[in-house]
């Protein structure tokens, strides 16, 4: 009796129907977190209501996509990564590496990324880009501010939530971590209040994974500050992918190990590259409109 | 007896906190404009901390021994010097700057926020051994309502502030306090982890020989 063996490709990599997996269960664990769950509602409530009567620019009404879908997301995922430490000594000898683990942890970035984008969608449709909430800026800057604002920190949020988890053992670093970001961006918005025009002071304002833009004037209209919202995208973009790039860095031996450090390194020199730009581009000082 | 039970406290969680609030109150302090939006960010630090003070990681035995709850939560409350400290020290810097706040008020919303942080552990230690990160989690986002949300400002204010219109903090905070001392006396007079005895019970101490 003779047996006939017939070798030919898979229907798909084994290794990306594994991660495709992987990616699916973090992504249903990430919906039925009851951290995300209500900061998604509550973003559903905010922007079925509406922004205030009295709105005077758009900075008074767009930081919440931030603080609850980048926030409070980036809490969720330290919650969802660190949650896998108890179980590491029986997951750790699964054919599965800690990187690929990690990438599919960070695959659950997406959800948030795609309410950010509806929150954008809704924004625009109740504050038109049209609108003179936005101040002097060009219609293209004024997405790009809100894309800085809603769309990229909705990304970013949970991406560092996952580097934190893979990385740092305390379990209060989330919420301490999400503190000083918020206490860090008060205090140079604050300070660019009373030295809109300094070049420091702008450096500073967009050395942040959120920046605000604009300022109601109190003699009248909406005062632009200094900075290039497009540039600022783009470091937004960096800050990201170094936190992807270090989250994977957890656990990567060999020559991935040395592949990612090298990335990690490109992306750090981009970053600051383009954190330069984001302080030097666009309104070289406080604009009035 | 006191010096085991304070050593395995969450120490490093607790200065490690304390420190970063100190940290933002200094802030605070050295840039005055920005003192009435970081002060209750070290204020809700300090009170993160205080939910670290009951964490024990080795409860499942402690829980059994013949010290009661009511003595190792008397001893463990010695760590809130740390969170009250941290906070006195940030309000004696800020008077010695010259900055106009309420001090009074201040000083109450201090010992509220803390009193509250450890009101909530005390509560949920009797379900966990280590209550820390969700109740400073919880507290956390509870103390920050107010600034994250300003509509929430209108109705609650946690931190108070001079010359402002709206509700003051004073009539929260004595509210707090008194919700806080009958949360810390019922949750200690019940048996702690009350969950997971039966699992300890069943697993260990009645093993078949």
């Amino acid at each position: 009796m003779t047996a006939t063996l017939t070798f030919g490709p898979p229907a798909t990599s084994p290794g990306r129907a594994t991660f495709t997996a992987l990616a699916a269960r973090e992504t249903r664990r990430l919906v039925l977190n009851p951290v995300f769950l209500f900061a998604v509602a509550f973003i559903v409530f905010v922007l079925w209501a509406g922004p205030d009567a009295g709105i005077t620019e758009i900075d008074t009404s767009n930081p919440y996509p931030a603080i609850f879908l980048g926030g409070f997301g980036m809490m969720a995922t330290y919650w969802l990564t660190r949650s896998m430490r108890a179980s590491e000594p029986v997951v750790g000898v699964t054919p599965v590496t800690q990187p690929a683990r990690t990438a599919a942890l960070c695959a659950v970035a997406l959800v948030p990324f795609a309410c950010g984008c509806l929150a954008l969608l809704r924004f625009v449709q109740l504050i038109p880009v049209s609108s003179p909430l936005y101040g002097p800026f060009s219609p293209s800057a004024r997405v790009a501010v809100l894309v800085g604002q809603i769309v990229v920190p909705a990304l970013g949020g949970p991406l560092l939530g996952v580097a934190l988890g893979r990385w740092v053992r305390f379990p209060g670093a989330a919420f301490v971590l999400f503190l000083v970001l918020y206490g860090w961006v008060s205090l140079v918005t604050i300070v660019t209040m009373a030295y809109p025009d300094s070049a420091l002071v702008a450096v500073l304002r967009l050395f942040a994974p959120f920046a605000f833009f604009t300022l109601h004037s109190d003699a009248g209209g909406v005062t632009a500050w200094r900075g290039s919202p497009w540039f600022f995208i783009g470091w937004q973009l960096a800050l990201c992918a170094i936190a992807v790039l270090v989250a994977l860095l957890r656990g990567a031996e060999g020559p991935v190990r040395s592949r990612i450090i090298r990335t990690l390194a490109i992306a750090g020199v981009a970053a600051v590259i383009l954190l330069m730009l984001a302080a030097t581009g666009g309104f070289t000082h406080a604009v009035t409109a | 007896m006191v010096g085991p039970v304070l050593r395995a406290g969450a120490w490093p969680a607790v200065a490690g906190v304390s420190g970063v609030a100190v940290v933002v109150g200094g802030c605070g302090v050295a840039f005055p404009a920005a003192a009435t939006a970081l002060f209750p960010i070290c204020f809700a630090l300090l009170a993160a901390a205080a939910a670290f003070t009951l964490d024990e990681p080795a409860s499942l035995v402690v829980d059994v021994t013949p010290t009661g709850p009511v003595r190792r939560t008397q001893i463990r409350a010695v760590a809130l010097l740390a969170p009250l400290a941290a906070g006195a020290l940030v309000m004696v810097a800020a008077a010695m700057r010259g900055l106009a706040l309420p001090w009074a008020s201040a000083g109450l919303a201090l010992a509220g926020n803390v009193l509250l942080g450890f009101a909530a552990a005390c509560v949920v230690r009797t379900r966990t051994g280590e209550p820390g990160a969700a109740v400073g989690t919880a507290v956390v986002l509870v103390l920050m309502a107010p600034s994250l949300v300003p509509q929430v400002a209108r109705w609650v204010r946690t931190f108070p502030v001079p010359g402002a219109d709206g509700p003051s903090s004073d009539p929260v905070w004595w509210i707090v306090l008194a919700v806080c001392v009958v949360a810390i006396a019922t949750s200690v007079s019940r048996p702690r982890l009350r969950r997971a005895r039966p699992l300890l019970a069943g697993s260990i101490w009645r093993r078949p020989a």
